[in-house]
């Protein structure tokens, strides 16, 4: 299906800056006085594609933590056969302790930072590096057969004329997968004299493992080190990446992790700076079932889903057991409502040709546990036949599964899912609450249900609070309240005193105007109807590729220099294409094979 | 419900008896001050904060001294502690067993009231230490405060070479545990690049392994690879390939860090009779129910405590940064929300959860942490507590997300820099109360800024001013006094950062 785009939005720009510029600052600020600053992320019409931008770059791009680990592994696993398992086990702890990664959000957010993001180089990581590549070469050179496997027999023979070639051989292949391109002549001198000085008279395992060790530290390995090739016409101090650059791009972009020999094989034979070769590898790449983890991540950080809280916190409390029934959340509960969300987001994007709009619009659970499944009220999901419809016809789209309805407590979350829905769906911005807003958070109450308190709280005409709640988050949470805390369908909130006894029931509403495009004031009578309008107005897609041009640029985007990207991923949402498809396509962008090397450090 | 501080009292533990002043508290003389033991730092903040003032601080009646400062009258008075057998006290919160909080440790705390961050600050993490950056945005004050990130003292000590003197022995410049908490330099040599949450650790036990020096090994060890991979650095940096200036400049932080892990792995230490660590706090967190298991959770610092000793007694480092998440309380739910958010309650029953799981940490974590340190250092008749200045702040002050009149409990007097067993408040009692939050009991009013202590603790570590100052008035931490409070401090309060605080100068 083909969508045109939204015919409001040459409208929308400006309505949507008054509506989110007037529910700000402390005391019911007076809209008028907001200024251009805050406006919202532009939409899809207010990207201006100049294809001879300069696209800034990450300066001296360093491996995530998780690329770090993957490497590492990789590396392990390529070189020592049958030994790469004791290896792994004993370097396990150098690996853990590597530095996390930080979630690193756009500015003024609180939520939804991709880790890769996060460049921050600390004294950890030079101390973590300097740990792993000592204990790496210790453990990949500590028996004889480990040495054998790692550089064939002339290691351990008794042949000390061929120890030279043997030292020389490994340096180079070695070094070919740990560096990710063939070492220059330099180099190889370089980790010679690492070895054991100029000369190499014997072959000593832990001079071997030294050149492992500066080998891993070396900037080689720890950052995406890019020179660039040849200058790209017409686009101010940028170069296309050379073959090596792209096989490094390409793998850890969509694999986290090095390249695999055939990448490599092809950087070697000049192929993926040809339009043709870059196309094949990018195709096998993304085929391969190494890309899952990374969208996975990609997913998993952009809805938030390490937020999700737990759900079995409160088990054993009077009103929480009141409230959960027979259904007991285990230790694994919030991470099986996780999996069953991403499940569904590889679903469709590598499992199926499925569009952004299935996942918007999905009735099918993706529950392939008892627990998730029974709050859904479904047969678990086998992971491979067809998913199993829900027989809920108000169970549509993403703002209606389980990891995104379930609070952890007995009432549910409306102004949280209504701050999911603008800022982690349709990429608006929020403005912060007044200061110390959160000194009263809405109680469950014997006597009103979640909606009404919630309404009480924070939509009295003429407060601060009214401004943002009442027309922009509110709406949007009300409208899945027909689910209880744990994601159940409901129709009627069961009210508790604080006893857990039962005290009364209340019908649940639904109905409210979600704003979806900030203009129009369509009625939603449910959660059915707001999924249709989120896809409708397809503002989710250029959220969506805006976040997808971040996770892939490894920044926060820039709205002048990465218009070409985010329309080029939104315009492929919008218009039906596959979501893999939409997804796959950033890596034939030109920009995602330049780098841009200004002097003013971009 | 309205509480009592003698409610709590007797919640903790029996009826107040008498309340001896304690002997010996008198200010350290200069001799003490000029110790030859080198001061040390350990700062402990925890979340939330929001104990009422009964409760956290001693009772008024032990303020016996006032002057006026900065325009207004402040009050001091001698620690007094109470005991009734089991329990020893110098407040309701503050308190412990007898064994534990004795007459001689009560003389070296103070505790310190109205201190105050002028903002509206929710949520930060590394406030307490002076990068009120790291806030959640939430208010005009919190946004305006993201412009203004620093570094947190102890990165500041950590890279001071007026603090580090002498880095023969130190393994690591500062150690850090819990989230958010430390904050430096992309380039902390040059106290240049960006600012950014350095790592903690999870792990106590590879905490302690770096700071720990075992038996030298009589092997000859091949030279560290750390040189060969700053050539590979140097090599790149060097080359006439392709790079932006901003590449050369992240090859030249990195480089720094090389320097800095050549000098750790030269490091000579003696650890003298510590033993090896054995116990790790990772796996005590990764328990189903360490949520809501105080005593798991009082283990998990304990554990932390047990390092920063060692490293102490090493003298491998002598800075260190903890932030402790943990509610320290059995309360199965959502802490946040239902006892921290709703603590200021006038009914006053999730105060009560708040106080006594404060309590809990003050007893169990930081006495813990005052105890393993008051060991006798050297010939004279010092311990390395006396050498330390251990400070205990809370991410609020007595009301959640209030900033005002921060809590502030410190130990040891920083090798004799600072004079100890004080109350002291700062407060203005006289001055009009100022709240961002309505319907509460609680009155707060100002004081002196916060700023004002942080200058104070760097200061006592040795620091001159002009070391870290980055207002010409002094302290440290961005000044910035929002608009609706600029009425409550008067220049004179402004003009005073630059001084001790008083009455902490030994």
């Amino acid at each position: 299906m083909s969508r045109s785009r939204p015919a409001l939005v040459p409208l929308l720009c400006a309505v949507t800056a008054l509506a989110l510029a007037g529910c700000r600052g402390r005391g019911g600020g007076d809209a008028s006085e907001d200024d251009d600053d805050d406006a919202p992320p532009a939409d899809l019409d207010e990207l201006q594609c100049d294809p001879t931008v300069t696209v800034p770059a990450v300066a001296l791009r360093r491996l995530s933590r998780r690329q770090l680990q993957r490497t590492v592994a990789d590396l392990v696993a390529g070189s020592m056969g049958a030994q790469a398992q004791a290896v792994q086990d004993e370097i396990g702890w150098a690996l853990e302790a590597w530095p996390e990664d930080l979630p690193t959000n756009a500015p003024g957010r609180k939520r939804g930072g991709f880790r890769r993001l996060d460049q921050a180089v600390h004294q950890a990581h030079i101390d973590a590096a300097n740990a792993l590549g000592v204990e790496l070469g210790r453990a990949m050179t500590a028996t004889d057969d480990r040495v054998t496997a790692l550089m064939g027999s002339c290691a351990t023979d008794d042949d000390a004329s061929n120890d030279e070639a043997c030292v020389v051989d490994f340096i180079e292949s070695f070094g070919r997968r740990a560096l990710r391109r063939p070492l220059t002549d330099a180099e190889v001198a370089f980790y010679i004299e690492v070895f054991v000085g100029e000369t190499i008279t014997s072959l000593d395992p832990s001079a071997v493992g030294d050149v492992i060790a500066v080998m891993v530290a070396s900037p080689q390995l720890q950052y995406f080190v890019e020179h660039g090739a040849d200058p790209v016409d017409g686009v101010a101090d940028t170069y296309w990446l050379s073959d090596y650059e792209l096989a490094s791009r390409l793998s850890y972009h969509f694999w986290q992790t090095m390249p695999d020999e055939e990448l490599l094989a092809a950087a070697e034979r000049g192929e993926l700076t040809t339009d043709a070769g870059w196309q094949a590898q990018v195709q096998r790449v993304f085929a391969d079932p190494r890309t899952r983890q990374s969208l996975r991540d990609f997913f998993r950080e952009m809805w938030w889903l390490d937020g999700v809280a737990p759900l079995d916190a409160r088990v054993g409390t009077p009103v929480f057991d009141a409230f959960r029934g027979d259904f007991e959340p285990g230790p694994d509960t919030t991470a099986h409502a996780v999996d069953e969300v991403l499940d569904m987001a590889l679903f469709y994007a590598l499992d199926t040709d499925g569009t952004f709009d299935d996942i918007l619009l999905s009735n099918r659970s993706f529950a392939k546990t008892d627990d998730i499944a029974q709050l859904y009220g479904v047969a678990p999901w086998d992971g491979v036949s067809e998913p199993p419809a829900f027989d809920d016809p108000q169970r549509v789209g993403l703002a209606t599964r389980i990891a995104l309805l379930a609070s952890g407590s007995a009432n549910t979350r409306p102004i949280m899912k209504g701050v999911f829905i603008r800022e982690g769906l349709l990429c608006d911005d929020i403005p912060p609450p007044p200061d110390n807003a959160a000194a009263n958070p809405p109680q469950l109450s014997a006597e009103q249900t979640t909606r009404e308190v919630v309404e009480a709280l924070t939509e009295t005409e003429g407060t601060a609070c009214a401004t943002c709640h009442a027309p922009l988050i509110n709406p949007m949470g009300f409208v899945t309240e027909n689910y209880d805390a744990l994601g159940r369908a409901r129709t009627e909130q069961v009210l508790f005193d604080e006893e857990g006894r039962e005290v009364g029931r209340k019908p649940i509403s639904t109905q409210a105007v979600p704003l979806v495009d900030l203009v129009s004031e369509e009625v939603a009578s449910g959660s059915a109807d707001l999924a249709h309008m989120l896809a409708d107005s397809g503002r989710p897609h250029v959220c969506l590729a805006r976040q997808w041009v971040r996770f892939s640029l490894g920044r926060i985007e820039d709205d002048d220099t990465d218009a070409c990207m985010i329309e080029d991923v939104a315009q492929r949402l919008l218009d039906g294409e596959s979501l893999g498809e939409a997804l796959r396509q950033i890596a034939l962008r030109p920009e995602f094979r330049q780098r841009a090397f200004a002097e003013d450090g971009t | 419900m309205t509480l009592s501080r003698r409610h709590l009292l007797r919640g903790a533990g029996g009826f107040a008896l008498a309340l001896p002043i304690l002997p010996s508290l008198r200010p350290r003389s200069a001799k003490a001050a000029a110790s030859v033991h080198p001061p040390r730092f350990v700062a402990y903040t925890t979340d939330h904060g929001g104990v009422w003032s009964e409760f956290m601080f001693p009772d008024d009646a032990s303020l016996t001294e006032q002057m006026t400062y900065a325009g207004h009258t402040i009050r001091r008075g001698d620690l007094v502690r109470g005991e009734d057998g089991a329990q020893a006290w110098v407040s309701p919160v503050l308190r412990g067993g007898t064994a534990q909080l004795t007459e001689a440790l009560a003389g070296k705390l103070n505790v310190l009231r109205g201190l105050d961050l002028p903002f509206y600050m929710g949520h930060h993490t590394g406030g307490q230490l002076g990068n009120y950056a790291a806030n959640d945005g939430g208010g005009e004050d919190g946004q305006t405060l993201y412009g203004s990130p620093m570094p947190t003292i102890d990165q500041v000590l950590a890279w001071s070479s007026a603090f580090y003197s002498d880095l023969s022995t130190i393994r690591e410049r500062s150690l850090v545990a819990g989230p958010y908490h430390s904050w430096g330099w992309s380039s902390p040599s040059t106290a240049s690049g960006s600012i950014t949450a350095l790592p903690w650790e999870y792990s106590s036990l590879a905490l302690f392994n770096r700071i720990f020096v075992p038996d030298e090994d009589e092997t000859t060890p091949r030279p560290p690879v750390a040189d060969r991979v700053l050539q590979a650095y140097q090599s790149l940096r060097q080359s006439d390939r392709r790079l932006s200036s901003a590449d050369r400049r992240r090859l030249d932080e990195h480089m720094e860090r090389i320097d800095e892990l050549q000098r750790k792995l030269a490091v000579s230490a003696d650890c003298g009779d510590v033993p090896p660590a054995t116990e790790d706090s990772a796996p005590i967190a990764n328990g189903s129910s360490f949520a809501y298991d105080p005593a798991a959770q009082v283990r998990y610092w304990q554990l932390y405590n047990e390092v920063v000793a060692a490293a102490f007694v090493c003298g491998t480092s002598r800075v260190a940064a903890f932030h402790a998440r943990e509610s320290f309380s059995d309360y199965q739910g959502d802490w946040h929300q239902d006892v921290a958010h709703q603590a200021h309650f006038p009914d006053g029953a999730r105060q009560n959860i708040l106080a006594e799981a404060h309590r809990r940490f003050f007893d169990e974590v930081f006495l813990d942490l005052c105890q393993r340190l008051d060991i006798p250092e050297g010939d004279d008749d010092s311990t390395i507590l006396d050498n330390t200045l251990a400070m205990w702040s809370q991410e609020s002050g007595n009301v959640t997300h209030e900033s005002i009149s921060q809590v502030v409990v410190t130990a040891g007097s920083a090798a004799g820099c600072l004079r100890t067993g004080q109350y002291v408040d700062y407060h203005n009692r006289q001055g009009s109360p100022i709240t961002f939050t309505d319907g509460l009991d609680q009155v707060t009013r100002p004081g002196l800024l916060y700023n004002q202590l942080l200058g104070t603790v760097l200061q006592a570590m040795g620091l001159p001013n002009e070391a870290f100052q980055t207002d010409p008035r002094g302290g440290y931490g961005a000044l910035f006094v929002t608009p609706m409070r600029a009425g409550h401090y008067p220049s004179a309060v402004l003009d005073a950062m630059g001084q001790w605080l008083p009455w902490l100068q030994a």
